[in-house]
């Protein structure tokens, strides 16, 4: 081990320990601003019946809040986006059960919001995730 | 004569080298080293371009990294497909690197410096047109883990030609 460092040139350990820092805060990047930074584009989507209403990057969604209406069979549903996360904070009177408002937040692909009464569903969607494609 | 000689003995060792690149590139893609990080590699073939680059300098390394990625691929069946770009744009990003530094900054660096810096570049390199193919950002995701598992490949590889170099004898042959 002590050979190792005797052929090795000051340059050398300093690009080595370089390599090593860069690739360590490339990793804690994420973790620091705890945001989805190196994940591919995501999108909320809402639909009304099978047709897509509204169609938001998930990035309009960190600075402000964003409220979007959508109107449905039975009334209209009140939607909210904020933080990367959205929900469907207000359900028309009519809906009998109020399922989607119960749903509360969704901020990954996955879960979705539906409310089969107004035929509302959100959902996010990733255009091209991070795993997807990778093979080899 | 003795020209021609010389001349005869670098093609022979220049193709050794090719062939020890060849078996070392065939015996690497055996090992299942996917299970660390998708995509790693020892970086072993990198061997032969690196005692190309420092025995006979830039031409006939770049000659052994184009013929061992060419014959490699051919014996892996992976010609002009996607791994085949892969291995020549980090090969040729790597070699690049390494020559760079090897002709400009070869009073700061060392041959372990020059392992190093190729085997970071061959993954940027990799990652670069990994980027190219599937236009994901999500890509970069693995770009610290190949950089972190870099340095040490770097170091055994450079160890390896180091030790290799030393036993070779230092004038006459290499022309």
């Amino acid at each position: 081990m002590k050979k190792i460092f005797d052929i090795m040139t000051f340059y050398d350990k300093i690009f080595i320990i370089a390599v090593i820092a860069i690739s360590i805060l490339i990793l804690l990047y994420p973790i620091i601003f705890n945001r989805y930074t190196d994940n591919g584009e995501e999108y909320i989507v809402i639909r009304s019946g099978s047709e897509v209403v509204e169609r938001i990057p998930i990035e309009e969604t960190y600075d402000e809040k964003m409220e979007i209406e959508v109107n449905g069979p039975i009334g209209t549903s009140h939607i909210e986006a904020y933080e990367g996360k959205v929900r469907l904070y207000e359900a028309p009177p009519d809906d009998p059960l109020k399922t989607c408002e119960k749903t509360g937040w969704i901020d990954k692909p996955g879960p979705s919001i539906i409310c089969i009464p107004n035929k509302v569903s959100i959902n996010i969607e990733k255009l091209d995730g991070d795993l997807d494609g990778v093979s080899w | 004569m003795f020209d021609n000689r010389n001349s005869l003995q670098k093609s022979v060792i220049i193709g050794l080298l090719v062939s020890i690149g060849l078996i070392l590139h065939v015996v690497e893609g055996m090992l299942p080293m996917n299970a660390v990080v998708p995509g790693a590699k020892l970086g072993l073939a990198n061997i032969s371009n690196l005692l190309g680059l420092f025995l006979f300098g830039f031409q006939a390394g770049l000659q052994i990294l184009i013929l061992r990625i060419v014959l490699g691929s051919l014996l892996a069946g992976t010609f002009m497909t996607i791994n085949f770009y892969f291995s020549l744009s980090g090969g040729l990003l790597g070699f690049l690197a390494m020559a760079v530094v090897y002709y400009c900054l070869s009073s700061c660096f060392s041959i372990i410096g020059v392992s190093v810096v190729g085997s970071v570049f061959h993954n940027l390199g990799q990652v670069l047109i990994a980027y190219f193919i599937i236009v994901s950002g999500g890509i970069f995701y693995y770009l610290p883990f190949l950089l972190l598992l870099a340095v040490p490949t770097g170091l055994g590889v450079g160890l390896v030609s180091y030790f290799t170099l030393n036993y070779l004898p230092e004038e006459g042959v290499y022309a």
